[in-house]
Formats: structure tokens, C-alpha cells, sequence
């Protein structure tokens, strides 16, 4: 596992992407899904607070397919999945592109634990076709969140923290640099504030603990996000401070996230303003609501959903540490 | 400007001075913040120091004046550059103009950057074309290994190239990596 291995050979190249798109492929008709190919360019996307597409008049480059794909899914598709091209403006590094692909599917039942299982089993089915010499994770964890937080830093969290306490939880480096994060947002314990806080804290904790511990462990599924995080996830009925939202992650690389997929239009709608709020605070341009999702949502069956980066996966069964050590993206145009 | 422009070899002002980004990685830790982590090195005392800018957030680019310039020669003195324009010429010594003397081709046009009237650096195109003028010989058919052998261009600096280039091919080079980019056909 080292950058210095360089980029593939062309026909290297061809070869794993190949592989990889026939397991993926073989193994959802095995499991029954039905494969689909939604537009690209789309009229919105899903509001993020850090992700932001890219303008193609009169929409945008879908920056994943969820909420066509959840359409379909309201529409009777019963289970499906997708190799979606997709794009997010500015995400440039040795694991990021402006232009990736994910794997994204849903099953009925409002249940991740399926989802994890494929997980696991897809990695292990494109280490496999691709003929990879790496280190197929045998082993997967489960870490929940606040459990992980404790862990690897010591700070106790309930979930259900403000702003305030989240960030004198945090040891003092940390704890000044959320700080930094948090002093543009004005309104204390409003919704925007309470998620910014909770991105700051989840952004500096990710970098300085989380990944390092995730190295040491060949699988990790992080589950039961604080619920300010929860995104398109519903939170937990029995706990409402955590969201049924889950990351896998391969040694220190994030591969995967999924969600027991939200329904309630309503709470979809005022996370989607919050996000927008948080965006105005932070001179992002306001996003647009897909208004025709949100009329369809109720008729969303209970369902969950994953996406997971293929160019990642196909990075980690070559042994390669840098996406541009495998794409097909013709390079230096 | 927005944290989205920084890469490497961008200019920030920071504190009153110029810096120029020596290195650069950007993390995006799931749906959080982007994070802009740079190594940067004041482009006039050479100090080093590491800055993280998460996304949302601004920087100043320096306040240094760019011309475009044609390399001349390399003496005791250092690198000599020359303005198209008044014909102006200036130095610049070994240690600013740096790992970029590897890719200065006779002639090359680049961008010379002034702070006070003081160069303080050079801008090279991304991309550039050299001519290899060492390498082994290649090794016919094998084209499906990532195997990669060493090569000489024409400056003297040393790349990495896939086993088919021969001497006298032209390649691409990516002068911020220093990395073989692909074969020019001629």
C-alpha cells in the first residue's frame, strides 16, 4: 500500500475497471436488484452543507442519484441499484475528483444491517474479480459514533449536546479550531448553529482521531450518527438524539454511507432550510429544493440505502492509494 | 479567494508575507468540511510553516506582481530571465528558483513574481514537453505491467517513464509533480 507504486498501465487500467464493473454487476443480479441509469444533469440535488454540484443550464450534475432513485422506489420499482457518474464542484486530492462514480442501492425495509452485509460482500467480490494481491478485509467492526468519540479521544458525548459543550468537550487544539468554525454562525442553538457545530467537531475529530484508529481495524462500520448529522436518515425512534446512518470505511478510507432512508416530507424539508441557513452563513450559494421529491416523499415504502465509491474501492484493490492512479480520466488535458 | 483555489505553488499573504504553498492536500472527512492543508514557505526568509484552511473560509492571494519572462542562461549568479517587453533582465539566485530549475528549458516562458520590485519566484506553465535524452531500452510487449524504468530528459532532471519510451521521445511532464504525463506523438 504505497503512492509510490504510481499510476497503472493503460491496459492495467482497463482490465480492473472491467472486473470491477462485472462483480458489482453479477453481484446485484444475484441478490435481485434491478439495475438503473438515472439522468445526470437534474433540475436539484440533495442540500448539503460542504457538498456543492456543479451548474449544467438549466440544472446541475447530479452530485449522487438519491433522490431520483427514491423516486423510482415511490414509483413501485421495488429494489434497485445504479452505477451513477457523479459530480461535486471543487473536491480535488489524491481521493477526491470532481467527477467520480458511485455504486448506489436500496432495499426494502427499513433495516441497514443488509446494506453492511453487501458492503462487505461487494469489496470482497471486486478484490476477487480484479485478481488484487492487496489485504481483503476479513474482519468488520461496528463502532457506534459517541462510542468511537470516547475512544479515541476521551471526550464523553451524550448526542444531544449545544454547540457550547460540544466544543469544551474537545482537547483545547480542537476545541479552538470548531471555535473558529462555529464564530461566523450567529443565532446561539439555532438549527444551523447546532449542525455547523456538529460538522466542525465531526470534520477536526475525523482528521486527527477517527482516521488514524480506523487504520488499525480492516473494516470499520460507524454507526448511530448524532442526529444533527442524520442528513436524508431517519433518527432512532427509541433514541431520537441518534440518527440510523452508517460510514464504512476500509483501514483509514471511507468507502460507504447509508441510511434508513427518511420519509416525513416535513422534518425533509426544514433539514433541507437548515442546511441552506448554514450555507448562507457561510456565503454558499443557497441551493435549490427539489420540491417535486419532497410532494412524493410520503409515498416513499420504508426502505435504505448506501452509496459507495467505486474509483476508491478499485484504488484499494490496486493497491493504490491515489484515484488518479487508476482512472480512466485521460490525464494533464 | 475562495480556499477551493489554493494548490500547489498558489501565493498567500499571511501575516503581512508572502508565501507560496510547497505543499498541498485537501481531506474531506465524509459530509464534513473540506480541509485545505498546506506546507508554506515565506517566499522571502524561506521559513516553513503548516496552515490548515477548512472550506468557507477566504484567503488573501499575495501581494506579488507577476511579468512574463523568457529564461536566458544560468551563470555564477544565479538564473537569468529577461522581459519580453523592455528587455529588462534580472537574477534570480539557485535557492528561489529551486526544484523548478529542473524544468527551466532554454528559452521557456514563465512567469517571474515581484514583491517590492524584488523577484521572489517563478510561475512554470503546469505543463511542459521534453525530450528524453537517457533512458534503458524498452521492453517490447510489455505493456500490461505498471512497470516503469528511469529516464533523463533533455535539463538533466530524472523521471519515471513506462517501459515504451524510448530516447528522442517527447513526453509531458507535470512541473508540479515532476511526474512523466504521456508520450507526445511527433
Amino acid at each position: 500500500m504505497a503512492a509510490e507504486l504510481g499510476g497503472l498501465a493503460w491496459p492495467a487500467r482497463v482490465q480492473i475497471w472491467d472486473a470491477a464493473l462485472a462483480a458489482v454487476r453479477g453481484y446485484f443480479r444475484d441478490q435481485g436488484l434491478r439495475e438503473v441509469s438515472t439522468p445526470v444533469r437534474v433540475p436539484a440535488v440533495a442540500v448539503e452543507p460542504f457538498i456543492d454540484p456543479i451548474a449544467a443550464p438549466p440544472g446541475l450534475l447530479a452530485t449522487s442519484p438519491e433522490l431520483a432513485m427514491k423516486r423510482l422506489l415511490v414509483r413501485g420499482s421495488g429494489p434497485i441499484f445504479q452505477i451513477a457518474h457523479v459530480f461535486r464542484r471543487a473536491e480535488v486530492g489524491e481521493r477526491h475528483s470532481e467527477e467520480f462514480h458511485l455504486v448506489e442501492w436500496y432495499r426494502l425495509g427499513a433495516d441497514l444491517d443488509p446494506l453492511l452485509a453487501d458492503v462487505e460482500a461487494l469489496v470482497s467480490r471486486v478484490f476477487a474479480a480484479t485478481g488484487s494481491n492487496g489485504h481483503v478485509p476479513k474482519t468488520w467492526q461496528r463502532a457506534r459514533f459517541l462510542e468511537a468519540v470516547t475512544a479515541t479521544c476521551g471526550a464523553r458525548l451524550r448526542g444531544d449536546e449545544g454547540p457550547e459543550r460540544l466544543i469544551a468537550a474537545l482537547p483545547p487544539a480542537l476545541a479552538a479550531e470548531a471555535a473558529r468554525a462555529l464564530a461566523a454562525t450567529g443565532e446561539p442553538d439555532s438549527p444551523a448553529r447546532t449542525l455547523l457545530a456538529w460538522t466542525a467537531f465531526f470534520t477536526a475529530w475525523s482528521d486527527m482521531f477517527l482516521e488514524p484508529w480506523l487504520k488499525g481495524h480492516e473494516g470499520t462500520h460507524l454507526i448511530d450518527f448524532p442526529a444533527p448529522l442524520a442528513a436524508l436518515a431517519v433518527t432512532d425512534p427509541a433514541r431520537p438524539w441518534l440518527a440510523r446512518r452508517a460510514e464504512c470505511h476500509v483501514g483509514g478510507l471511507e468507502i460507504a454511507n447509508g441510511y434508513v432512508e427518511l420519509r416525513d416530507a416535513d422534518e425533509q424539508r426544514r433539514r433541507f432550510a437548515t442546511v441552506n441557513e448554514l450555507r448562507r452563513v457561510h456565503r454558499s450559494p443557497a441551493l435549490p429544493i427539489d420540491e417535486d421529491f419532497l410532494a412524493e416523499l410520503p409515498g416513499l415504502p420504508p426502505c435504505a440505502g448506501i452509496a459507495l465509491g467505486l474509483d476508491r474501492l478499485i484504488a484499494l484493490a490496486a493497491c493504490r492509494t491515489r484515484l488518479a492512479d487508476v482512472s480512466l480520466a485521460l490525464a494533464g488535458g | 479567494m475562495d480556499v477551493s483555489e489554493l494548490r500547489k505553488n498558489a501565493k498567500v499573504q499571511l501575516d503581512g508575507q508572502p508565501y507560496v504553498v510547497v505543499e498541498f492536500l485537501f481531506v474531506k472527512p465524509g459530509k464534513g468540511q473540506g480541509l485545505y492543508k498546506c506546507k508554506l514557505k515565506n517566499m522571502i526568509t524561506g521559513a516553513v510553516l503548516d496552515r490548515t484552511w477548512r472550506s468557507g473560509e477566504k484567503f488573501d492571494p499575495a501581494n506579488v506582481e507577476s511579468r512574463k519572462m523568457q529564461y536566458l542562461f544560468k551563470d555564477q549568479n544565479g538564473f537569468t530571465f529577461m522581459d519580453n517587453e523592455s528587455y529588462e533582465q534580472v537574477a534570480l539566485a539557485d535557492e528561489i528558483v529551486g526544484d523548478d530549475a529542473a524544468f527551466l528549458l532554454d528559452q521557456i516562458s514563465v512567469d517571474v513574481l515581484f514583491y517590492n520590485d524584488r523577484p521572489v519566484g517563478v510561475t512554470l506553465p503546469s505543463h511542459i514537453v521534453m525530450t528524453i535524452t537517457e533512458c534503458e531500452p524498452g521492453v517490447k510487449g510489455d505493456t500490461a505491467t505498471n512497470a516503469t524504468k528511469n529516464a533523463v530528459v533533455e535539463t538533466g532532471h530524472k523521471i519515471q517513464v513506462p517501459l515504451f519510451i524510448r530516447e528522442g521521445d517527447k513526453v509531458k511532464i507535470d512541473t508540479r509533480t515532476g511526474a512523466y504525463v504521456e508520450r507526445i506523438n511527433t
